[in-house]
């Protein structure tokens, strides 16, 4: 439930200026990038005014919980991201308004009405919006034709769904699987038409795809693949069949669309200085944007793939609080507390796992491609100079996904976790703890080092040692334990991070010290922390 | 003096990893010592940082740390580790009283 104060003004000035409030830091949105953002400003700064303007009616939620919120195992309350009123806690001044434009040169945001905020810092986190179905698709406003992505997309369903025996689902990514597999659980029968041969084909190579499809087949799914939706039938405006391109008439009473989404950048073309978008809002690694004093976090925001150095929106849970930790700390005037690194994505498909970290579908000079199909389950990794550079897994169980994110980010040599990796049967904890055992040497001897990914085809970029752990890395190589069969390049090389608030102090174990570890989230206030029913 | 205590991952790896946590409550549904409504949202806010409720201090004292809790987790995180975590914290704030 957001709390904001409702406070009658006059809607513009003589002056034809819109009466301004202001505030420190202003934030555009209040999903998971940016509440996230505004309780990290407020952790370094306590006394710094902090406001959140949206749209959306609801408090943030954790919207990857949907589904299970679908299939009746969550209640509205379960679904919140963050404790009801922490915003109020914090003093997080949340105000349900549109913002129609940003005045860059003056430094305040209007809103519809005429209400207006000055800011010293603005952060845009918009969000994204769905791809939906063609504007001209015959049918699309069919009472039955849901295009899933927001709370009250999932309400609506989650009432339509004791009368439905039937529903297409028209998309091929992940979103689209979950919405198939949840519905098959909920007895329904499923029609899902995909217009790609294979499924989400710049993450899923041929083998991974034909995997997850067979299984949602298994599980009771009519498959269509290279076929699209090319009217919807109904009767008394109710939606009563879909047709495809091939001829076919699918009965159903339901038609769910879950093709994709688009960065939300409608604001930031309405501003008075332009804000540079291009596939979403381009950021730098402080995710500022081509207008100073303006941020961009989240779905809509566009950051450079290390790997490739192609801008492109990170559209996931993890990255966009990431996203909103950078933000905040950066509006605080602080240092980023993290970097984003590769891509990273796990989830379930279906009865599968899948976790895809930094590129695995890479090719050219210099890459390694291994896989295992072992134990039912499918493994793809890429490597350059025995560095990891992609990781991909579809199995029964998932491995320690951020473990193997670390382990691409650092560039750490794998030589010997190879074999395990492949297999699946990694033991993340066990060798990051003797990694670590070594870090504790390198606390008091500075080390150099660095690491090599590849950019297709044939390029080879070379990257600073940026994590925390890279250091026990160059120390093992000196030492004579190199994980590595090739000298390390020599071409860059800069001091490496050798003072981690990771590493494990040789005088006091790992225990957090006081005060607690880094949060993303505040303390819940003693009034909120007796426990609520479920 | 506080002995080295091995954790099954570092502070910050399980600040990391809640970051991560989308909140689908499987962990939470999967675990047979959970008696009392709680939610994922306060669970991970009282792991990390400030005061821990009545009924989250007993959550963490009744964890016998089974692992069914990781199975489950659609994002491969180990909610076992920050249980673990828990614990330990209130076993320090239980000491500094």
């Amino acid at each position: 439930m957001s709390s904001h104060k409702s406070v009658p003004v006059p809607a513009y000035t003589r002056t034809g200026r819109p009466h301004l409030d202001s505030a420190n830091i202003v934030i555009v949105g209040n999903g998971i990038a940016g509440v996230t953002a505004a309780l990290e400003a407020r952790r370094y700064m306590p006394n710094t005014r902090i406001v959140i303007i949206t749209e959306q009616i609801h408090p943030t939620i954790n919207t990857p919980a949907l589904k299970q919120f679908v299939l009746g195992k969550l209640e509205r309350d379960q679904l919140l991201a963050y404790p009801a009123g922490t915003e109020r806690a914090e003093r997080i001044h949340v105000v349900t308004a549109r913002v129609a434009y940003i005045h860059a040169r003056q430094k305040f945001v209007e809103l519809d009405g005429g209400r207006g905020f000055g800011y010293e810092a603005l952060l845009i986190a918009t969000g994204s919006t769905p791809r939906g179905l063609p504007s001209h698709l015959p049918g699309r406003n069919f009472d039955g034709v849901l295009t899933l992505h927001r709370l009250q997309d999932y309400l609506d369903l989650r009432r339509r769904l004791h009368e439905v025996h039937e529903a297409a689902v028209i998309g091929g990514g992940p979103h689209a699987i979950e919405t198939v597999m949840a519905l098959l659980q909920r007895g329904i029968h499923v029609h899902w038409l995909i217009r790609s041969a294979t499924l989400m084909p710049h993450v899923l190579d041929q083998h991974a795809s034909e995997m997850v499809i067979a299984r949602v087949r298994r599980a009771g799914a009519s498959v269509y693949m290279e076929t699209e939706a090319v009217g919807i039938m109904g009767r008394v405006g109710t939606v009563a069949g879909i047709v495809t391109k091939q001829k076919q008439l699918l009965p159903c009473q339901l038609v769910l669309t879950c093709t994709g989404t688009q960065p939300a950048c409608t604001l930031a073309e309405h501003c008075d200085t332009p804000v540079h978008c291009e596939r979403g809002i381009l950021v730098d690694d402080q995710l500022r944007t081509s207008v100073p004093n303006v941020y961009a976090a989240g779905d809509v925001a566009a950051l450079e793939n290390p790997q490739t150095g192609i801008y492109e929106t990170r559209a996931q849970w993890y990255a966009a609080v990431l996203q909103g930790r950078i933000a905040g700390a950066v509006m605080a005037g602080r240092e980023a507390p993290e970097s984003f690194g590769v891509q990273w994505h796990a989830t379930h498909l279906g009865e599968l796992s899948m976790l895809t970290v930094g590129n695995p579908l890479a090719t050219g000079n210099g890459v390694t491609e291994m896989i295992d199909t072992s134990q039912g389950g499918y493994r793809r990794m890429t490597l350059v100079d025995n560095r990891l550079i992609g990781y991909l897994s579809l199995g029964a169980t998932q491995p320690d996904s951020l473990a193997i994110k670390r382990i691409i980010d650092d560039g750490l040599a794998v030589h010997d976790i190879t074999k395990a990796l492949l297999r699946g049967s990694f033991d993340a904890r066990k060798y990051l703890s003797q990694l670590r055992s070594r870090a504790a040497h390198s606390i008091l001897i500075p080390q150099k080092g660095y690491v090599a990914v590849a950019n297709p085809p044939s390029q080879v970029r070379l990257l600073p040692v940026t994590g925390p752990l890279a250091a026990t890395e160059a120390l093992a190589q000196e030492q004579g334990k190199a994980h590595s069969t090739q000298p390390l390049p020599e071409r860059v090389q800069v001091d490496a991070y050798a003072n981690s608030k990771d590493e494990v102090s040789p005088f006091a174990g790992n225990l957090p010290a006081l005060p607690e570890l880094v949060a993303s989230g505040p303390a819940p206030s003693k009034r909120h922390s007796t426990p609520r029913k479920l | 003096m506080f002995k080295p205590v091995l954790l099954h991952k570092t502070g910050p790896q399980i600040a990391q990893e809640i970051q991560a946590c989308i909140g689908c409550n499987e962990c939470l549904l999967s675990c047979p010592a959970l008696t009392e409504p709680i939610t994922i949202d306060v669970l991970n806010c009282q792991t990390l940082s400030g005061a821990i409720s009545p009924a989250v201090a007993r959550f963490a004292r009744s964890c016998y740390q089974c692992g069914a809790c990781v199975d489950p987790c659609p994002v491969g995180l180990h909610r076992d580790a920050m249980m673990m975590l828990l614990k330990v914290r209130l076993l320090r704030s239980a000491w500094e009283e």
